[in-house]
């Protein structure tokens, strides 16, 4: 354990339109995949992830127990709720990312009349924003004690 | 679960006005409910009525499980409530009016009273009179906060307030929420919609809804079908379709009852030569418009105001 935190160490800026629970996952998510929270960090208490973020308790109690449910926070006794190792995907979600959401996002694309080679770079240039492919990452995990927690960002 | 506030019929009548109209509202344990409503809609009168300030002309409310209109010193206990033009003891300091509140409650919480003095950064050795009206609305949150009341009423406890001062009051109350049940005024959506569990709407008197905000996002959608072909608006469209428009081949409407399946069906059944029809969720701002629009378009065609309830329920 390094610290507990009273903060939010991610950024939101909350859209119209969509529920608060999905953004407030969507951007935990997100600040563990591209790095910026690592296993074994302290996530925010029910109560800081509400008081920040001036949302509702009950609601901040739905995103932590979900994303402890998804396997991506762990509850420690006496230290509160840390970053999980990420899981390896099942094959079940696989398939579900590679289906739906693809499927999704070529509809999208093909209504727009945006072309095919567009939609790659696109999705590439994404990827290494968020810190490149799987191997650097566990590269990454498997330096972070080493480098003695420094800020990278 | 248990209601803390439970109306029935709830109304007040000012000469020829219905100022509270016959509302029937539920605000369970552990909620923050919001009550929203343009100026004038009866927001403060139904709160005074339920803190049993002004008597109903009919119907009733219990609060904490007490009929309204016996609410006494005894339930004020466990109840804080602050509204938007609180008075306060002008002449106290401030840490005098908190030595002088402590005595009242024999549920005072010192250790969460210096807690909000400091999250709040009251001057205790300043005179009520000469605080700013952010600062003397901090004052009498904490003063209402510190004894850990069950409910907390709140009337228009924002308007005015700059934005800092507001997430100041907002933390104090998430400090106390679940465990305290807040009801809480507003005529600017905007201001509560985080925060809050539920939400009421209030206009001219009557409640158009009142349901939990979640439940509330999941049913409305705005749907777009593109027609093959220019088409006039259809008539005879189910009441659950909201502020139907058209522009050649796209039709609009907002659907009050949505549920992925069923409409899915009920639309194509509709339209079956559309080309494409979409589903787009609304911020809360956009269905509180359909709804407000909706009840006006009704009231001002002679209905009467039940149907255009059913419309939006």
């Amino acid at each position: 354990m390094r610290y507990s935190t009273n903060m939010v160490p991610f950024h939101i800026t909350f859209r119209a339109g969509v529920s608060l629970f999905e953004q407030v996952v969507y951007a935990s998510e997100k600040a563990m995949v591209s790095g910026q929270l690592r296993p074994g960090d302290p996530f925010p208490s029910v109560r800081t992830l509400s008081k920040e973020l001036k949302i509702n308790p009950n609601t901040a109690h739905k995103i932590v127990a979900h994303l402890v449910n998804e396997g991506l926070l762990e509850t420690r006794p006496g230290i509160g709720t840390v970053v999980a190792v990420l899981p390896d995907s099942s094959s079940k979600q696989r398939t579900q990312l590679l289906g739906h959401e693809i499927e999704e996002l070529v509809v999208e694309a093909k209504r727009l009349g945006i072309e095919l080679a567009e939609v790659l770079s696109s999705i590439s240039a994404q990827w290494q924003n968020l810190g490149g492919d799987k191997q650097t990452r566990a590269q990454a995990l498997a330096d972070k004690p080493m480098d003695g927690g420094s800020k990278e960002q | 679960m248990n209601s803390i506030i439970h109306t029935e019929n709830f109304s007040k009548r000012f000469g020829h006005t219905d100022a509270v109209d016959g509302v029937d509202l539920a605000v369970p344990e552990g909620a923050i409910y919001a009550l929203v409503g343009p100026n004038g809609a009866g927001k403060t009168t139904l709160i005074k009525m339920l803190m049993n300030i002004i008597r109903p002309t009919a119907g009733s409310a219990q609060v904490l499980g007490v009929d309204s209109s016996k609410l006494t010193g005894k339930a004020f206990e466990r109840i804080g409530y602050v509204s938007e033009n609180q008075e306060l003891p002008e002449g106290m300091t401030v840490g005098g009016m908190l030595d002088y509140f402590r005595g009242f409650y024999p549920t005072w919480d010192r250790v969460l009273e210096s807690q909000l003095v400091r999250q709040f950064d009251l001057p205790l050795a300043r005179k009520l009179k000469h605080l700013s009206r952010g600062m003397k609305m901090k004052a009498a949150f904490a003063s209402s906060l510190a004894y850990r009341p069950s409910l907390i009423v709140l009337d228009e406890p924002f308007s005015g307030l700059d934005p800092l001062v507001r997430d100041e009051l907002i933390e104090g109350l998430i400090e106390l929420a679940p465990e305290t049940t807040i009801f809480i005024s507003s005529h600017d959506l905007a201001e509560i919609e985080s925060f809050s569990s539920h939400v009421g709407y209030l206009e001219e008197g009557w409640l158009l809804f009142s349901e939990e905000m979640s439940a509330l996002s999941e049913r409305f959608r705005e749907v777009t079908v593109t027609l093959a072909n220019p088409a006039p608006l259809p008539t005879e469209l189910p009441a659950s379709w909201l502020q139907p428009q058209t522009a050649d081949c796209v039709l609009r409407f907002v659907h009050s009852d949505y549920d992925e399946k069923a409409t899915a069906r009920q639309v194509a059944e509709r339209f079956p030569s559309a080309r494409d029809i979409s589903y787009d969720p609304m911020s809360l701002r956009s269905i509180f418009l359909a709804i407000a629009k909706a009840g006006r378009n009704h009231s001002s065609s002679a209905q009467n105001q039940t149907s255009a309830k059913e419309a939006v329920a």
